[in-house]
């Protein structure tokens, strides 16, 4: 039997201890905002690999290179998600992280399927780096040679972001001879050693990304690459008019609804993302400022 | 305050009777003497290595010891009935685990110093000679003084709830995820999802940020930690230590022994 004085005491100590609870945790949050924002000013970026071999790193794994190259695979992504962020032009450590995410895992396709276009985007939207992603998809391609979306990535790395038309044509030949490649693989190959460069040709090769694309991401930028060559081809088609506008009247046009009276369009045109194409000062056609096609892709 | 002062001296006599606490002091030396070795095969960093090594030493035996001792101050009184004479004597229960606390801090304070004595020992040997800016070294191990205080903490809360295996999991899992917590709440705010974001951040405040103390690689290239972050880290597990002991005497208060 607990006496008076016992209860007491226990229901003091407990809303002593409960009150210390509340209002510790309430003062623990400015405290921690406080160090958060010393702590802040004190980091500087940390752009080192304290072990930079993949070599050693499978050593140390003792046995768990798979676990680590998963880790590995996703620092560079986020390495990667908080450079274009902050719209850096510097990927310091992009191909290091991804040297080591392969040696430790040389069956992770992903890693050079994914790490090949983060290294050969130009900045801000990637590294700029497509030597670097040659390289990478040829290690990949000499450990899993029978990999054949790593040729058709290699290729598309020589025509889109080298202008290699010949390389590229080869590769995607190449690819094509790998078990299991898709057939229009040959018919690429055929179309880049023809008429390589032509917008054409760039349409089918982003056309056929975007259909086989397993990702959002990559769905979503061969769609914005597709709006873009649309848009650059309807603005060549736009100069013409302006041309031949210029020609018949003897004077330059000052807005396409000139042209839609003159009867040389129907309509006023849009882009691609639907806003309304404009003339500039210098009489040629562009995009408008709210548009959302990106022409900087096709650069 | 005598009784807290009584328990604290008898804990502390008996912390150092543990076989565990030596072998541990031992190893934390031995790592410390081979920083000099590990610094003899590199080249420009002999000195950087010897502090990283030597004060990752202190901070990882010295948590190995708060957990594996702290873990058993009450499940070990418990266990050998030892509770039922103290808990007899006028002796109140928030005492007790006020005195079990303040006697393994005193453990893991003297353990420390002892370490610290030997990296100065090792850096001594290393550069030949001492200066006043090595004192520098010793902010580093505050700080691990303070997550030392904050495992002891948690230590002694677990061991209120739970078995000593079990406290000691959850002792270190705690540990792990305190250290990762800027992290998580850096992956909330990427997933653009609100809830997330919040739970996040939620953890963030919850839990003990021992990341907050890891200045280790700071002194090591002989830079000052800043007052300021002295101060509010000081307060922070302060404030912290309160919150786990409290918790403790809630549990420890409401606990029936048969």
């Amino acid at each position: 039997m607990t006496s008076g004085g016992a209860v007491y005491h226990e229901v003091s100590v407990a809303r002593v201890c409960g009150l210390l609870l509340v209002m510790c945790f309430l003062a623990l949050v400015p405290v921690q905002q406080g160090i958060d924002q010393a702590l802040n000013a004190q980091t500087r970026s940390d752009e080192n690999l304290y072990i930079p071999s993949g070599t050693i790193l499978r050593r140390l794994s003792l046995g768990h290179e798979g676990l680590l190259a998963d880790i590995y695979w996703t620092r560079v992504v986020q390495y990667f998600g908080r450079k274009r962020l902050d719209r850096a032009t510097q990927f310091k450590l992009l191909g290091p992280l991804l040297q080591i995410t392969t040696d430790l895992d040389p069956q992770l396709i992903i890693a050079y399927r994914f790490g090949a276009i983060f290294l050969a985007e130009k900045a801000p939207g990637g590294a700029g780096q497509p030597q670097e992603a040659l390289q990478l998809l040829r290690r990949g391609i000499a450990a899993n040679p029978d990999h054949w979306r790593l040729w058709q990535d290699l290729g598309f790395i020589y025509y889109w972001d080298l202008k290699d038309y010949a390389s590229a044509a080869r590769v995607f030949q190449a690819g094509a001879n790998r078990p299991g490649a898709g057939v229009w693989m040959k018919a690429l190959a055929a179309t880049v050693a023809a008429r390589g460069g032509e917008i054409q040709t760039s349409r089918l090769l982003w056309s056929e990304i975007y259909r086989q694309a397993d990702n959002d991401s990559i769905r979503r930028s061969a769609l914005d690459h597709l709006l873009a060559l649309q848009a650059q081809e309807e603005l060549e088609q736009l100069d013409r008019l302006l041309r031949q506008y210029r020609q018949r009247e003897g004077h330059p046009a000052h807005g396409f609804r000139e042209l839609v009276t003159a009867g040389f369009l129907a309509a006023l045109p849009r882009d691609p993302s639907g806003a309304p194409y404009r003339v500039l000062s210098d009489g040629r056609a562009a995009l408008a400022p709210t548009s959302k096609v990106d022409l900087a892709l096709l650069q | 305050m005598r009784r807290i002062a009584s328990i604290a001296w008898h804990t502390f006599k008996e912390s150092v009777r543990e076989k565990v606490l030596y072998n541990l002091i031992v190893f934390a030396l031995l790592l410390i003497g081979a920083a000099i070795l590990f610094g003899s095969i590199s080249v420009g960093i002999e000195g950087i290595i010897l502090v990283n090594l030597g004060l990752s030493a202190i901070s990882v035996f010295g948590l190995l010891m708060a957990i594996f001792i702290g873990i058993g101050l009450v499940s070990k009184e418990i266990e050998r009935q030892s509770i039922y004479s103290i808990l007899s004597k006028p002796v109140r229960r928030a005492e007790f685990i006020l005195g079990k606390y303040f006697g393994l801090l005193l453990t893991l304070v003297i353990n420390t110093a002892v370490m610290t004595a030997g990296f100065y020992a090792a850096l001594f040997y290393q550069k030949r000679t001492l200066a006043v800016a090595d004192l520098i070294v010793l902010q580093a191990v505050y700080f691990i003084l303070l997550q030392f205080a904050l495992v002891i903490g948690l230590a002694l809360l677990f061991s209120c709830l739970t078995t000593p295996v079990l406290s000691a999991v959850f002792t270190f899992c705690v540990y792990v995820i305190g250290n990762f917590l800027a992290n998580i709440r850096w992956f909330g705010q990427e997933t653009g999802s609100a809830l997330i974001e919040k739970a996040t951040m939620v953890l963030y405040y919850l839990l003990p940020n021992f990341g907050d103390f890891n200045v280790i690689t700071l002194v090591a290239h002989g830079q000052r930690v800043p007052g300021y972050l002295l101060l509010s880290n000081s307060l922070y597990a302060l404030l912290y230590v309160t919150i786990l002991i409290s918790a403790a005497i809630l549990i420890f208060e409401k606990r029936e022994f048969r």
